[in-house]
């Protein structure tokens, strides 16, 4: 912490993420760690400022936590993942003396209030029903299918079944077939169920002070779950002024002050976009950091500007570069999973290590020679990076890759 | 320079440049990066380093970054932190078993070390005499890489890296100078060269660098080590005619002074440096030329060294062998001279089908493919044909000398030496198919396989590092015998059973034995395996048999910890008792150096053991212990003693104490039965 600026605010960091810190280390905000006791031993041995907390107890004791942090002359808490947003929700609802901070935050773990709250402010999203058992499942397949008129024989359309407080592809499942139901176990439920969007899916990071976007970022997905670069294709970027508005929709429905968020959404053939879902902290598959490659900011170092109420607007006005223009190349990665049952060594097939494109992969070796059957969407098992300068070449780069063994 | 090498050197070029650009990227994030966090960035950077340290380029360029390197913190966190804690003699441990990004981390602290050896970079607690003295110590201890890098255990850990550490060594070397590891270096000559290979390219560069030094050091290390200047002589000043290494036009003009027995004397010289050595200086080539443009015929059985086999050979064939000499023979493939020696001594040419064959070699044209990839890897010096059939002697010559350079290609490899050896009309007759129509044809239970209509197997582009022959050939048998395993998926049963004999030919035994159980990696019938060896095999229990044709045999290869790596193709040669009336199997290794400590004791003996050049051997019980897959024929009864129980138990012992490993369990994952590379 050695930049620290005491003019400037003091943050307190809910989550261990070693980029973050990192990142947040070198930037000149006074910080806090907030995270779980097996972060202690590490933090003591590099001087890292700790608080151990475990957020898996969210219950009487959550004023502590938060007047710990104030006592402290904390001046605002930041989320690092899913499962942190609430808990910085009731935190900054007493640093910055705002209850409904605390409401505002159950909306973005609430994925079935999250739609209804988005349907209420009149945007525009598919179908959606929460079900609490299979029968509730199989009343919707069919419901859905009905309305889109389809005979019997027809195939279905799908339907999307997700967690309610899930982060990404985690707990999404898609079902076509009544029989798909039981693939679903009992501890799945509740659960939220979305009509198919027969779309063109992409993310947004957007960063947000004063209720106004700071800097937006529109992510492509090559294929939901597998790959995704920034920034897109000209194609998708210029869906960018609707892009733009829609997000000034979700700031003004959700009353979001400041902060960092990750929307996604369709947009159609017709060019209608539908909201996904939002998520109020950083997004998976190493998005900041494909961020930071592209632009060459730091997206921690950002957020902390979005959230620090000290932070000035001459700050603001010279941290971020311009949207689309300033990148330097796009960046992307690719999520790998083995493609075969039985595997016994990882192997970068050499048309993805020697291209121009491939910076450098985080997979391991296997553990095991049988791969586990994947259930619902599934997690990778480690990312692809890539980077160079032609939107069109990467996306085909990363399309390709889901041709590819990488386990052997 | 051909459109096409224009746009590759481009795309390299290209290739490059982004390659840097990420380099600098990450390394500009890892500098950037707290100490407690430098952990999440070190990879990348060394990910990216081993991809730019392949070739001289490469390593320059990371020997420039040396300094920032060490600053970045690469090695922050790491064993390798504080160099003055690191020990020479754990290189040699980390190249053997390191994984890939410890090897790469390696290479970069011997850089940072040749840094701080040249004052590039400064350390408080290394002088740059430590550094020097540090990297002395691992070169010598690591000489082998100064020659080839890839033996079996490196290649199939590191794939193209392991010819990195070869070049990275090479570099260390030409900046710490050779002096101080002569001795060593001239042991490791002589020791490569007693197998007899027929690349010689890095011995004759490491050669060449050893006379730079000595006539630069006139007095103070020449006269101590004769096998340097043996070595010396044999390349650039083999007789009295060109002891003083005059060049070979000024040569040539001594030659046209001397009387017979003078020339007489060249000859002698020329063909007992090159028996004495194996290597063969540029003066024998235009010496062998100089003679049958001066009519002086009857001196050539002298300079090749003939016996009256040889000889013999000679006169029966002699315009042959004179056009061979017109046609192949130059100062840039003089070591063809060596092989043709050879191919004159061991009576091939009294197989009727040989000499049409070479005949139809000598006047055959290239395909425009065949000629391009020729001149892309040897240069257009020569015509690509004149490098073909130079390559075509050598190889029918010397039929132990071919290897698989840093390929995983040990079968293709394995099966040029055993046609060379044992069927080289076929040989003939498959680099014409591969040079005249771009494909080779065989036939796999009938069913023709055809290379042209095939993907690419195992070697993926054409291995470059080989003898002319085995770039132009490898590739299609690579895909055949790729093809040939593809057809016998889901037999449940090891592939080699039908493949061997198919692939090579009907000298393979038609019985199999195997001693893995091939669904489950466990060991099968393992007691029954020994024993049919000894009864196949062993003289004491085959009733005296001696082995006729050369058999493909698998063996589970280990490394000098005794830790298996892969299934590898070797051949049987013989089996023979030694010297010392110790029985060994003599065999053929498709690497590059055939001295492999294989853990355990097991170390494998190139010279010294009754081998014949090119042979590499090991005690009966010790070769045994390492093996997989055998054949024989059914040929009932051998009338052998029976094999003593504690013989057998004995093997076995061996063998699980080293790849056998916990093979001897019932329940193990599933491992697939992989193609030996």
């Amino acid at each position: 912490m050695t930049n620290a600026n005491t003019d400037r605010g003091y943050v307190a960091i809910l989550g261990w993420s070693l980029n973050a810190i990192d990142a947040i280390d070198r930037f000149d905000r006074r910080y806090i760690i907030v995270a779980p006791a097996w972060a202690e031993e590490y933090a003591t041995a590099n001087d890292i400022p700790l608080i151990v907390w475990d957020f898996e107890r969210l219950n009487d004791r959550s004023m502590e936590i938060a007047q710990k942090l104030k006592d402290k002359g904390v001046d605002v808490a930041i989320p690092l993942f899913e499962e942190t947003v609430e808990w910085a929700g009731a935190i900054n609802s007493v640093l910055l003396g705002k209850p409904r901070i605390m409401s505002q935050s159950l909306l973005f773990r609430d994925k079935s209030l999250m739609k209804r709250r988005a349907q209420l402010g009149g945007i525009r999203i598919g179908i959606f029903e929460e079900a609490q058992d299979r029968s509730d499942i199989i009343h919707f397949l069919k419901r859905v299918n009905q309305a889109l008129l389809k005979l019997d024989g027809d195939p279905n359309d799908p339907i999307h079944l997700k967690a309610l407080d899930k982060a990404g592809c985690e707990g999404h499942w898609v079902i076509r077939e009544p029989d798909d139901v039981d693939k679903i176990t009992d501890d799945q439920f509740p659960l939220l169920m979305e009509s198919h969007l027969d779309g063109w899916e992409f993310a947004v990071e957007a960063w947000i002070k004063n209720g106004k976007i700071q800097f937006l970022n529109i992510s492509e997905y090559v294929t939901l779950g597998y790959s995704v670069f920034v920034p897109a294709t000209p194609e998708l970027e210029k869906y960018r002024p609707q892009v733009t508005a829609e997000i000034e929709k979700l700031i003004e429905v959700f009353e979001i002050d400041f902060g960092f968020i990750h929307p996604e959404y369709f947009v159609t053939s017709d060019g209608k976009m539908y909201f996904g879902e939002v998520a109020y902290r950083p997004p998976g598959f190493q998005a900041f950091e494909l961020i930071e490659r592209a632009y060459g900011f730091n997206a921690y170092q950002a957020s902390v500007l979005m959230f620090d109420p000290k932070t000035t607007q001459e700050e603001l006005d010279n941290f971020f570069p311009r949207e689309v223009v300033d990148a330097k190349g796009h960046a992307g990665c690719f999520g790998v999973y083995p493609r075969r049952r039985v595997i016994s060594e990882l192997n970068i097939p050499e048309e993805t290590e020697q291209h121009d494109y491939f910076e450098f992969h985080e997979l391991g070796e296997p553990m095991a020679n049988k791969v586990p059957k994947r259930s619902a969407f599934g997690t990778h098992w480690g990312l692809l990076h890539f980077f160079g300068p032609d939107p069109h070449v990467m996306r085909d780069l990363l399309k390709a890759q889901e041709e590819l063994d990488f386990y052997v | 320079m051909s459109d096409s090498t224009t746009e590759h050197k481009g795309n390299e070029e290209r290739h490059n440049q982004f390659l840097q650009e990420k380099l600098d990227n990450a390394l500009r994030r890892l500098e950037q990066a707290r100490p407690f966090a430098k952990i999440q960035y070190q990879t990348q950077v060394l990910a990216l380093c081993g991809r730019i340290i392949g070739d001289a380029e490469g390593t320059e360029c990371l020997y420039a970054l040396a300094p920032r390197l060490q600053e970045s913190g690469i090695f922050v966190g790491t064993d390798w932190e504080m160099p003055s804690s690191l020990l020479p003699q754990l290189v040699t441990n980390t190249l053997e078993r390191g994984e890939k990004m410890t090897v790469v981390l390696d290479c970069l602290s011997q850089l940072r070390m040749l840094a701080i050896a040249q004052e590039n970079v400064r350390h408080p607690t290394v002088s740059p005499e430590q550094a020097r003295d540090f990297l002395i110590q691992v070169l010598s201890l690591n000489l082998k890489y100064l020659f080839d890098s890839a033996d079996e255990t490196l290649r199939i850990r590191l794939g193209e890296l392991g010819d990195a550490v070869g070049v990275l060594y090479r570099f260390l070397l030409e900046h710490i100078g050779l002096d101080n590891i002569l001795d060593g270096l001239i042991k490791e000559i002589w020791r490569i060269l007693a197998q007899r290979p027929i690349q010689v390219l890095k011995v004759k560069a490491m050669v060449t660098r050893i006379a730079v030094m000595l006539s630069q050091n006139k007095g103070e290390i020449a006269s101590i080590n004769i096998g340097a200047s043996r070595l010396v002589s044999a390349l650039f000043g083999p007789t009295q005619g060109c002891q003083d290494d005059p060049g070979l036009e000024p040569y040539r003009m001594r030659l046209e002074t001397m009387d017979l027995p003078a020339l007489q004397q060249e000859a002698y010289g020329f063909s007992r440096a090159m028996h004495d050595v194996g290597l063969v200086s540029d003066y024998h080539a235009s010496f062998l030329r100089w003679l049958l443009e001066q009519g002086q015929g009857q001196l050539i059985s002298d300079a090749l060294g003939l016996s009256s086999t040889g000889l013999d050979a000679l006169r029966s064939y002699q315009a042959l062998i004179h056009t061979l000499i017109e046609e192949a023979i130059y100062p840039e493939t003089a070591q063809a001279i060596y092989g043709l020696s050879l191919l004159l001594e061991n009576g091939a040419l009294y197989s009727s089908p040989i000499a049409p064959g070479l005949w139809r070699q000598i006047k055959l044209p290239l395909s425009s493919h065949a000629k391009a990839t020729l001149s892309s890897v040897l240069g257009d010096a020569l015509e690509p044909r004149v490098y073909l059939l130079a390559s075509v002697i050598s190889l029918l010559g010397q039929p132990l000398g071919v290897a698989q350079g840093n390929n995983p290609t040990c079968q293709s490899a394995r099966a040029l030496s055993m046609w060379s050896y044992n069927d080289p009309d076929y040989l003939l007759h498959l680099i014409y198919q591969c040079v005249r129509y771009d494909s080779v044809l065989k036939h796999f239970e009938g069913c023709p396989i055809d290379s042209a209509t095939l993907e690419s197997g195992l070697a993926v582009s054409a291995p470059l590092d080989t003898d002319p022959v085995s770039i132009i050939l490898v590739p299609h048998l690579d895909r055949i015998y790729h093809e040939m395993g593809r057809l016998c998926v889901g037999r449940g049963q090891d592939p080699h059973r039908w493949i061997n004999p198919e692939f090579h030919g009907w000298w393979v035994g038609r019985q199999f034995m195997i001693a893995v159980d091939v669904g489950s990696g466990n060991l099968m019938d393992y007691d029954a395996f020994i024993e049919q060896f000894y009864n196949s095999y062993h003289p004491y229990y085959n009733g005296n048999q001696p082995v006729i044709h050369p058999q493909p045999v698998g063996i589970a290869v280990t490394d000098s910890n005794a830790q298996f790596i892969g299934w590898h193709a070797i051949t049987l040669l013989r089996v023979a008792l030694d010297q010392t009336a110790v029985m060994r199997v003599y065999f053929y290794n498709p690497n590059n150096d055939s001295g492999q400590n294989w853990g355990n004791g097991v170390v494998v003996s190139t010279q010294g053991q009754g081998e014949r050049f090119g042979e590499a051997s090991l005690p009966f019980e010790q070769f045994l212990s390492r093996l997989y897959i055998f054949h024989d024929d059914p040929v009932g009864e051998k009338g052998g003693a029976m094999v003593p129980a504690e013989e057998i138990e004995q093997v076995k012992d061996m063998a699980l104490a080293s790849w056998a490993a916990g093979r001897d369990a019932c329940a193990r994952e599933v491992e697939v039965q992989t193609l030996e590379v």
